[in-house]
């Protein structure tokens, strides 16, 4: 199986990623590596923009907390945005919602991020 | 829709995705990474490790792992006792139990179950036996596992277990199967070397013939390869080529060997080798025994006036119409008591006169077609070369053999071009 190609974009000292539609186990791993690939390089503040994931399966679910993780482990800041209401609900009924900051845009998101950098 | 609900609507589809992923046909490294991915997601734990039990040796080993980058390809060595209290334990237990008569075995990799932040363990069970374990850390969230948790967690390691048990036996039976393989190879080779050693003994008593039959075997299988002839049949016609002469072991060697032309008695005696040899194969079952009546006939002629049984035209078959023409070409290529070998013009110029007499006209085509593109080099087969060698007017056998294809209607156009 060959990885497919995971989207994304720099704003000053944040990444922005965009994993598409459905959020499945080689996607899953495609956006951990390039987590951990932004982790390594320096950048610490990620946006993960879910607008255009319609769902999020276990495997998913199992993937992001392995990225969450990561973050934490490397002292930086994960903000997930556009997220749609089931999906919303899925991290709900799993309790994720106290461990992982979820806001409404990513503009948001990267407004958020930014002014924590600012004060830090 | 309240929090059960949806709780039990996450499950189900985590069982869906199981399933379909446990049923795809990804290699079973990806499989297992995504039940582990399956698992781990359905109750958001954040880390976890699958090892797959091997009785031999009597170990587990880590074929999946989340959340330790170090533990997969750990091994954990299981002595008799701990396996069958691990195969006792259908259901998820916490790794700290002392109870359970674990207490040794969870020590021997503490440092591994320490990585993995290992809170349960389930063991994996299919058909009653220990197909591996899964490590699971606590929820992401810290709580405690509930009972539906639990069920759920035995549930899927359930199905997990029984996806290890059948690519178990899928991989056994592909080794099965490789080995049956491997042993038919193995047994057609020892036929072939067999019938070749028949073949060679039969041979050795015409001192003239040394080679006939190892020769007539392939060019029957270049003919009736020409004639579109492929698998089993053509290798009965080759083993026939082989095995056409079997019946002169019976022959005594001083009417094979006689140097004067034979007497009718003789020839009585020699002409019995074909009835000789249906009698010495006809013990030859399926799916060979056709190979017995196709040496019967190699001396029949089309126009019924061969022998044994004077048939005609098509009550020949076509393997013995290809042996026969195989055997005359090289009876006519080689010393024989009696005379010298022909040149290749005559042997041709004899085949022509033949065809429709002795020699069935497409199986002449055939053998025409794979000379020429021997000839022209269209080829890299080099089956009748070495017996016609290099020294011929190449031209003059070229326009011989293309004028016998248009005599015999034969699809001749392009070996025209090539000879040109």
């Amino acid at each position: 199986m060959t990885a497919p190609e995971i989207r994304s974009r720099l704003v000053d000292d944040a990444a922005v990623i965009y994993p598409g539609t459905y959020l499945n186990q080689l996607r899953g791993e495609s956006i951990e590596n390039q987590c951990q690939e932004l982790l390594a390089s320096g950048i610490r503040n990620i946006v993960i923009n879910f607008e255009e994931t319609e769902l999020i399966n276990s495997i998913g679910i199992s993937i992001l907390l392995g990225v969450i993780e990561s973050v934490n482990h490397a002292q930086g800041a994960l903000v997930l945005s556009n997220m749609n209401a089931s999906n919303r609900e899925l991290f709900e009924m799993l309790g994720l919602m106290s461990h992982v900051e979820m806001l409404e845009t990513e503009e948001v998101a990267l407004e958020k991020l930014c002014r924590v950098e600012t004060i830090v | 829709m309240d929090l059960t609900h949806r709780k039990m609507l996450h499950n189900l589809s985590a069982l869906g995705d199981l399933a379909a992923e446990i049923s795809s046909t990804h290699n079973f490294e990806d499989v297992t990474r995504a039940s582990l991915h399956t698992l781990l997601g359905a109750l958001a734990i954040p880390r976890g490790a699958i090892a797959r039990y091997t009785s031999k040796p009597r170990q587990l080993k880590i074929v999946a792992a989340k959340g330790s980058a170090g533990a997969a390809g750990r091994r954990i060595a299981l002595n008799r006792d701990e396996v069958e209290r691990l195969t006792d334990h259908a259901h998820p237990m916490s790794v700290q139990a002392q109870n359970n008569g674990l207490a040794h075995f969870v020590g021997r990799h503490g440092d591994l179950l320490k990585r993995l932040r290992a809170h349960l363990c389930v063991p994996m069970i299919a058909r009653g036996e220990l197909m591996g374990l899964i490590y699971l850390s606590e929820k992401f969230t810290r709580e405690a596992f509930t009972e539906d948790d639990i069920e759920i967690i035995s549930a899927i390691s359930r199905s997990i277990a029984m996806a290890f048990y059948n690519n178990r036996l899928l991989v056994s039976l592909k080794r099965k199967a490789e080995e049956n393989r491997r042993l038919y190879a193995e047994t057609r080779q020892l036929y072939r070397d067999t019938v070749r050693a028949f073949g060679a003994a039969i041979d050795l008593k015409d001192t003239y013939t040394a080679g006939h039959s190892d020769r007539v075997a392939r060019y029957a299988e270049a003919i009736a390869r020409e004639m579109g002839v492929t698998g089993q049949e053509l290798e009965h016609i080759g083993v026939a080529g082989y095995l056409h002469d079997i019946g002169k072991i019976t022959v005594d060697r001083a009417i094979i060997n006689n140097p004067r032309p034979l007497t009718d008695k003789e020839f009585g005696e020699l002409n019995k080798h074909v009835t000789t040899g249906f009698e010495i194969l006809s013990n030859i079952r399926r799916p060979w025994d056709q190979i017995a009546y196709m040496t019967k006939c190699h001396h029949e002629k089309v126009d019924g006036t061969g022998y044994p049984a004077g048939l005609k035209g098509d009550e020949i078959p076509l393997g013995s119409k290809i042996v026969t023409l195989a055997d005359s070409f090289d009876a006519m290529m080689t010393d024989r008591p009696y005379r010298a070998r022909f040149t290749l013009e005559q042997t041709l110029s004899d085949l022509r006169r033949q065809t429709g007499k002795q020699f069935d006209g497409e199986v002449v085509a055939a053998f025409c077609r794979s000379l020429l593109k021997e000839i022209n080099g269209t080829t890299r087969d080099r089956v009748f070369i070495p017996m016609i060698g290099l020294r011929f007017d190449r031209v003059a056998i070229s326009a011989t053999l293309d004028s016998m294809l248009g005599e015999l209607d034969g699809s001749s156009s392009e070996y025209r071009s090539a000879a040109s």
